[in-house]
């Protein structure tokens, strides 16, 4: 009883009207976070005539028409999200397995050539060679190009500031005293990052592996700037090849027939929307559920830059 | 005496090669460490080091026909090329223009915001509130681009079709509204993440400051003015100067894709880092986007050297080295 009483919001004169000001403010600014989401997601349940006024919250016509279009495409459309599946799947796992075999030697305060090494990461986050020539190096150099590589390696893969984050955590979080002890009992180092420090530090590889995963969804540049082939697109490769084209055939005389032609055969103004939201449906799943690691990782990852 | 001598030399000797037995076993155990080094090492060299020597093609005629290490020097050529362009004048000036009104306008509402929440904390709603402001940061480019061309398509989009009605505006032909509509983009998608790290020190706040303040008569505002905003002072000095050492800097996607790469809009969203995607694959001019790029990587290693001086400065906890 007394416990509710202290969680009870006591206000005095004049901290009442701050306190609603404040929560009506904070309460349109989420609407401002919403709106457009709410928008996307009814333009693709609208019937596609009822477009023809426009975009509208409320449709003047619901319709399922955008989600059939896309099972008729949906060749295309799965392949497309299989592959980002797998991308994001395999570039988290290794991702976090090299991030974090990088940082258990740093984590060790009797490996002599750590803090040499250390600097070696360190280097990487103050300085780089430009986006010109991580491309020429990547296509010219590694060949790339039109590969599944093209979205796992260029600037996802480790990161210095993961490192560091892995290695602090290491370092407060799990005392040298276990791994002494581990290796007196004649525990080997495969053992010691394997049954020790990677289950010990569970909390922020989540939140570093949560991170990755959500830039290896979200990853489009790679297919900007490395793929053309559109058996190799991700489904937000997909998406902007989707936009281009929206934008070609704006800025085309319609009256050329083989324009219009192609725009027949184009996804309708629903459907785009649909293929939206289809590729943001399992970021607004699983987001609910990881919102709290998230949120920690955004006030770790703000500070140390 | 002459017997504790050969008896020190000998124990000195064993000693020794204790020691040089001792060193072997080290690098023997260390050598599972290297091996777990190794991956991150090969990749550090991939993704980092061997794109630094890249830097060098700024200062060549790259012609792949001959191959690039073959591709004659130009010394600044490429350098010249580029800033007697108009590209460069407009590039640089957009990039800091942005971030200069961004930089300070992100500021005031992040603690704005944290302010706000920090004051509706204990009910419920905020728990809904939190998450949904923070949400827009975990949208990619590409879906952006798609919100936004909802509102501002020509012919359907919500603007035009509903508050426009009789003078529908050419939104992606018209550069003079870009700089409102990025803002306001960038705002939806940046506001509410950026609170989360103010929101972090509010909490951290002893709250008995607030409760003695509050015997004394503060108001809210006076408690905001007096308490709150002097404690955060660190953490906002900091959070500035680290983005001083990003000023060169843009987001690619939001000044890219949100505009949907058009031409016409170039004189409000061309930014370097556009630039640089420009010159390398759409006109070809591999000389203009190496100078680009490293004229960037070069500034922004100068400006993160010097804002994290300032940083080690103020609060060397916070300083990345």
């Amino acid at each position: 009883m007394a416990d509710k009483k202290k969680n009870k919001i006591v206000l005095m004169k004049g901290e009442a009207t701050f306190h609603y000001i404040a929560l009506v403010i904070m309460t349109l600014f989420m609407l401002f976070c919403i709106v457009p989401l709410v928008l996307m997601m009814t333009v693709s349940f609208s019937s596609e005539t009822s477009l023809v006024h426009g975009y509208r919250f409320i449709p003047e016509a619901w319709s399922l028409d955008a989600y059939a279009f896309m099972w008729a495409k949906r060749a295309t459309i799965a392949r497309a999200y299989g592959l980002t599946i797998v991308v994001t799947v395999i570039g988290t796992i290794a991702s976090l397995i090299i991030t974090s075999l990088f940082a258990y030697p740093l984590s060790r305060k009797d490996f002599k050539p750590r803090n040499v090494i250390a600097f070696i990461l360190f280097f990487t986050m103050l300085f780089n060679g430009g986006m010109t020539a991580s491309y020429i190096v990547w296509t010219r150099l590694f060949h790339i190009k039109n590969s599944l590589f093209a979205y796992l390696l260029p600037g996802a893969l480790m990161g210095g500031m993961n490192v560091m984050l892995v290695r602090n955590y290491f370092n407060a979080n799990i005392p040298y005293s276990i791994i002494e002890a581990a290796r007196l009992d004649g525990a080997h180092d495969w053992t010691i990052y394997s049954k020790i420090m990677v289950p010990l530090s569970k909390p922020i590889m989540t939140t570093i592996g949560l991170f990755s995963a959500l830039g290896y969804w979200n990853n489009w540049t790679a297919g900007l700037y490395y793929i053309g082939d559109p058996k190799l697109y991700t489904i937000q490769v997909y998406l902007k090849k989707l936009m281009d084209s929206i934008q070609f055939l704006k800025t085309t005389d319609l009256q050329d027939e083989a324009v219009l032609l192609a725009q027949r055969s184009l996804p309708t103004e629903s459907a785009r929307m649909a293929v939206a939201i289809i590729a943001l449906i399992p970021v607004l799943i699983v987001y609910p559920m990881v919102q709290k690691e998230l949120i920690k990782g955004m006030v770790i990852g703000g500070v140390k830059g | 005496m002459s017997e504790k001598k050969t008896r020190s030399t000998e124990f000195d000797d064993v000693l020794k090669e204790q020691k040089k037995e001792q060193r072997r076993e080290k690098f023997k155990n260390d050598f599972p460490l290297y091996l777990m080094m190794l991956p991150g090492m090969l990749y550090l060299i991939a993704n980092n080091y061997l794109p630094m020597f890249g830097i060098l093609l700024a200062f060549k005629r790259v012609n792949y026909s001959i191959g690039i290490f073959k591709s004659p020097w130009v010394g600044l050529d490429n350098f010249e090329y580029l800033f007697k362009t108009k590209d460069a004048f407009i590039m640089i000036r957009n990039t800091l223009a942005y971030n200069a009104v961004w930089i300070i306008m992100d500021l005031c509402l992040a603690v704005f915001i944290a302010l706000c929440m920090n004051e509706i904390a204990q009910r419920r709603i905020a728990k809904v509130i939190q998450p949904i402001i923070c949400f827009p940061s975990m949208v990619s480019a590409v879906i952006l681009s798609f919100l936004v061309y909802a509102f501002l398509s020509q012919s359907y989009g919500y603007l035009n079709t509903v508050f426009f009605k009789d003078n529908p505006i050419a939104w992606y032909n018209t550069a003079k509204y870009w700089p409102f509509i990025l803002t306001i983009v960038h705002i939806w998608q940046s506001a509410g993440q950026s609170s989360v790290i103010y929101m972090a020190s509010i909490g951290g706040i002893d709250k008995s400051l607030y409760e003695s303040a509050r015997i004394d008569g503060a108001t809210k505002l006076e408690q905001i003015r007096y308490i709150t905003l002097p404690l955060l002072k660190p953490m906002i000095t900091m959070m500035l100067l680290l983005s001083i050492g990003r000023i060169f800097n843009s987001d690619f996607g939001l000044f890219y894709q949100v505009p949907l790469g058009n031409g016409m809009l170039y004189e409000t969203t061309q930014t370097i880092d556009t630039f640089v995607y420009r010159a390398l694959m759409v006109s070809n001019n591999v000389g203009q986007s190496s100078a680009a790029s490293v004229f960037q990587a070069v500034i922004g290693f100068f400006l993160v050297l010097f804002s994290n001086m300032l940083v080690r400065k103020i609060n060397p906890e916070n300083s990345l080295f």
